[in-house]
């Protein structure tokens, strides 16, 4: 079924506008998201740095999101339009990926780490100041977020290399 | 030795080969790469908005560049050593490659750029370290650094669709087509 839908997807008009200036409008989309990336992985960083106490020791935690979290909310939307538009310009390439998915299902992880903590924060800044930076609970969370997303910016590229994963990868075989 | 020689005997290291020969090797290289250098990017980003007064101006430039710049200076690392990497295994071929001496050129002038800010507004920060922005040489200095930077990045990018990647799996005796089929609008190397 994802064949079919990305057969037709790429039957689209846009889906055609964009193949037919491809030679261009590819490489510089994806240049656009790649420093878009950048946004989100050092955004990422930063926050989990102050949660570790490895950065950051000057501000507060509600400081630094303050900081860092509008950059990461507005870089993350770019990804979307651009890898929305990376979809739609090579459909097959993406969505027969086995890393495309893996990747879509760490960018929801991903994000909803850092959705939970901006609310929570705003709504228990105290608490979050005070007592969960120090859980160790909560400082193996910010490590994983880092992982998940150094996970996210690999796989990204991967998309291109899908036969490293063999069978998984939903790609048509000979 | 010539530079024809140079970059033959650069593809034909045992380094470049063993790269060549595996099917994973390199697309994780190139995955690596680009994490190191989203990372560069983004943090001499902060760095750069630090200077032109539009972020985190309410903490010291020295803060921000003693939490950060470790992280650029390792990323950077990183980052050279994948490219690195990847280069011997096509040597010539990249050697040749507009985009790729272009983003050569590049990365110097962002390297002679540090250079010039530690010289100049680099020099008297302890004067300027709480203002909200650098002086003119340091705003002019960060604008040189994100100009450069996302340049760098586009460069890179065009590499990777001008250059023929004529990587170990199409050097193998086995057919490539017994093994996967490129979608039909690919060009058979991927990108």
């Amino acid at each position: 079924m994802i064949r079919q839908f990305a057969e037709w997807l790429s039957q689209t008009s846009l889906s055609i506008l964009i193949q037919t200036h491809n030679a261009w409008v590819i490489p510089t989309i994806q240049s656009i998201h790649i420093i878009a990336i950048g946004v989100v992985l050092t955004s990422v960083l930063m926050i989990d740095l102050r949660i570790l106490g490895w950065a950051g020791h000057d501000q507060t935690l509600r400081e630094t999101t303050d900081r860092f979290g509008p950059w990461l909310s507005w870089a993350l939307l770019v990804l979307l339009v651009t890898g929305i538009s990376m979809v739609i310009g090579e459909p097959v390439r993406a969505l027969l990926s086995f890393s495309f998915w893996l990747k879509m299902f760490l960018v929801a992880v991903g994000t909803l780490i850092a959705a939970i903590l901006q609310i929570t924060l705003k709504s228990n800044e105290h608490h979050w100041e005070q007592t969960l930076v120090n859980r160790r609970s909560v400082r193996s969370l910010a490590i994983l977020t880092l992982l998940i997303w150094v996970g996210i910016v690999i796989l990204g590229r991967l998309i291109a290399y899908d036969y490293v994963w063999g069978s998984w990868s939903l790609k048509p075989t000979a | 030795m010539d530079i024809t020689g140079f970059l033959a005997s650069l593809e034909s290291s045992n380094l470049a080969t063993g790269i060549r020969d595996s099917f994973y090797v390199f697309p994780l290289i190139e995955s690596l790469h680009v994490l190191g250098l989203t990372m560069v990017f983004g943090t001499m980003l902060i760095v750069d908005l630090r200077l032109l007064g539009i972020a985190s101006i309410r903490r010291p430039f020295t803060r921000i560049t003693s939490d950060i710049m470790k992280w650029t200076w390792a990323s950077f690392i990183w980052t050279a050593a994948t490219g690195v990497l990847m280069f011997i295994t096509n040597a010539s071929v990249y050697y040749h490659n507009f985009f790729f001496r272009t983003k050569i050129v590049l990365l110097a002038l962002a390297g002679i750029n540090v250079l010039i800010f530690e010289l100049t507004s680099g020099r008297t920060v302890h004067r300027w370290h709480k203002d909200a922005s650098a002086p003119l040489a340091g705003r002019t200095a960060a604008i040189l650094s994100l100009v450069l930077w996302i340049t760098i990045i586009v460069m890179g990018r065009w590499i990777g669709f001008t250059t023929s990647q004529s990587k170990a799996p199409l050097d193998r005796d086995i057919n490539l087509d017994d093994l996967f089929t490129p979608p039909a609008n690919d060009s058979g190397t991927p990108k």
